[in-house]
């Protein structure tokens, strides 16, 4: 209670080094696992409304996932084709289609819980995290996560739910609108567009 | 085994061509000019040539879920309590057992088989006619395996996507898979028809309802339904095939085609550490 002035600065500048000095790398496996809870403590709490909820899974989304990169691949190989405009839009109009498409899917997380199996490396900047969702009286689910790390910052750049990639399945069904409107990124703009409502 | 990998190529070949000569008249997709190399390639890459046919036999089979099946899951799920639910899908699961273990065999995978055989027994007694899954609490967890994928071991193709009336989505391989299994099935030869009908209804609901929500996830979120389906049954498949080893080599964000592809699924398997 009386500890000098001068005592709890130097307790203050302490901990300020600790706290910045570059904690010890997180593994991958760690970084799923801690995004893992933090998603789940965020978007399970009680008397969320929707668009509280859309907003936290909007922030996790941006934190834990390299979207940009994402949007490219599911792009696949119109992405050489598409205009600067074009990419800039669909970017934005992917992430607006993501969140869309699966911030509702948080809303019945009660009992439900993530266990982090373990992780093996698939290229040197590349790892895969294996996972499981645990469901109280149902088979737990297979959730494999591709992590990329750079500078010792992780990205999640796919999603496999039972061996299903999220980022495939898009990519196909992507490419499956631009062969539709006659093999033009902007046709696949405008579907997205419809989708999210954002014209 | 040469003769046994030469074999179902040849009879998956014939099926195939014997289907297209069916379809023809249903209608190709009428594929892109040559002059134009993505959307050749784009053409080559669905695997889809009887596009056209296959999705007004999707229109088809939407329509009789959305008269039939989909109310009939939707009455079954919420009505039916929870543990009755499983009684029935474990139930639906032991008889499979047969088919899954000829599967096994066929596939080489002894030590699956002698789980399969382990599994069918246990339920079969002590979980009362296969109601309740007494070896998986005990540790011997289920596996699938169909002769679609057999075919697949054997290095048989694939062919086009085909979407067939009833069954959905599928192939020529897995089609002769679908009927194989049932020839294999002992269950087809010693029940009456009455069994028979009761089950693949059983079968069909108990499915449905347990795919209820995601079902409609995916018809609300989806910018083309049919092309959704299509990546996902492909995807599925592939996993069911690897028997649920990650799939390391597929292309994903990020660039990972430096990594050599693994298409032996021993291979793959062996670098998975056993749950």
């Amino acid at each position: 209670m009386t500890g000098s002035p001068l005592k709890a600065l130097c307790a203050l500048a302490f901990l300020v080094l600790v706290y910045a000095a570059p904690v010890q790398a997180a593994t991958p496996a760690d970084f799923v696992k801690n995004m893992g809870d933090k998603a789940f403590a965020s978007l399970s709490e009680a008397g969320l409304t929707q668009d509280q909820r859309t907003e936290r899974f909007r922030s996790l989304l941006n934190e834990a996932f390299d979207l940009p990169r994402i949007a490219r691949f599911t792009l696949g190989r119109y992405w050489r084709t598409a205009t600067d405009e074009e990419k800039t839009e669909f970017i934005s109009l992917f992430e607006k289609f993501v969140i869309q498409a699966y911030s509702n899917r948080f809303q019945d997380m009660s009992g439900k819980k993530l266990i982090v199996i373990n992780a093996r490396e698939v290229s040197a900047s590349q790892a895969l995290v294996l996972s499981e969702i645990e469901i109280p009286g149902k088979p737990p689910v297979k959730i494999n996560w591709r992590v990329r790390s750079k500078d010792d910052q992780h990205k999640i750049v796919d999603v496999m739910v039972e061996g299903i990639s999220m980022s495939v399945t898009q990519r196909d069904e992507f490419a499956a609108v631009i062969r539709q409107t006659g093999g033009q990124v902007n046709g696949l703009i405008k579907a997205l567009r419809r989708k999210t409502g954002s014209n | 085994m040469k003769v046994v990998r030469v074999i179902p190529g040849r009879i998956a070949r014939m099926i195939a061509s014997v289907t297209c000569i069916g379809l023809l008249a249903a209608g190709c997709a009428t594929p892109p000019p040559a002059d134009d190399p993505a959307a050749v390639a784009a053409f080559n890459e669905a695997n889809d040539p009887y596009e056209p046919f296959n999705r007004a036999m999707l229109e088809f089979n939407l329509a009789l879920d959305k008269a039939i099946l989909k109310p009939v899951a939707y009455v079954y799920k919420e009505g039916v309590p929870d543990p009755l639910q499983t009684n029935v899908t474990n139930f639906l699961a032991n008889l499979r057992g047969p088919v899954v273990f000829a599967n096994d065999l066929l596939q080489g995978e002894f030590e699956r088989a002698g789980s399969t055989l382990l599994r069918f027994a246990m339920n079969s007694t002590i979980g009362i006619l296969g109601i309740n899954d007494f070896a998986g609490e005990a540790g011997i967890k289920e596996h699938t395996e169909d002769f679609g994928q057999t075919l697949a071991t054997w290095d048989v193709d694939d062919g086009p996507y085909l979407v067939l009336p009833i069954f959905g989505p599928s192939n020529p391989r897995d089609g002769v898979g679908i009927l194989a299994d049932s020839l294999i099935d002992p269950f087809t030869w010693v029940t009456p028809f009455e069994f028979r009908l009761g089950r693949a209804i059983g079968t069909a609901v108990d499915r449905r309802a347990r795919n209820y929500d995601r079902i409609n996830d995916l018809e609300k979120n989806s910018l083309d339904f049919y092309a959704a389906i299509r990546s996902l049954y492909r995807q599925r498949r592939a996993d069911e095939i690897r028997n649920g080893a990650p799939a390391s080599a597929t292309p994903v964000p990020g660039g990972l085609s430096v990594v050599p592809q693994k298409t032996d699924g021993q291979q793959s398997k062996a670098t998975t550490p056993e749950k």
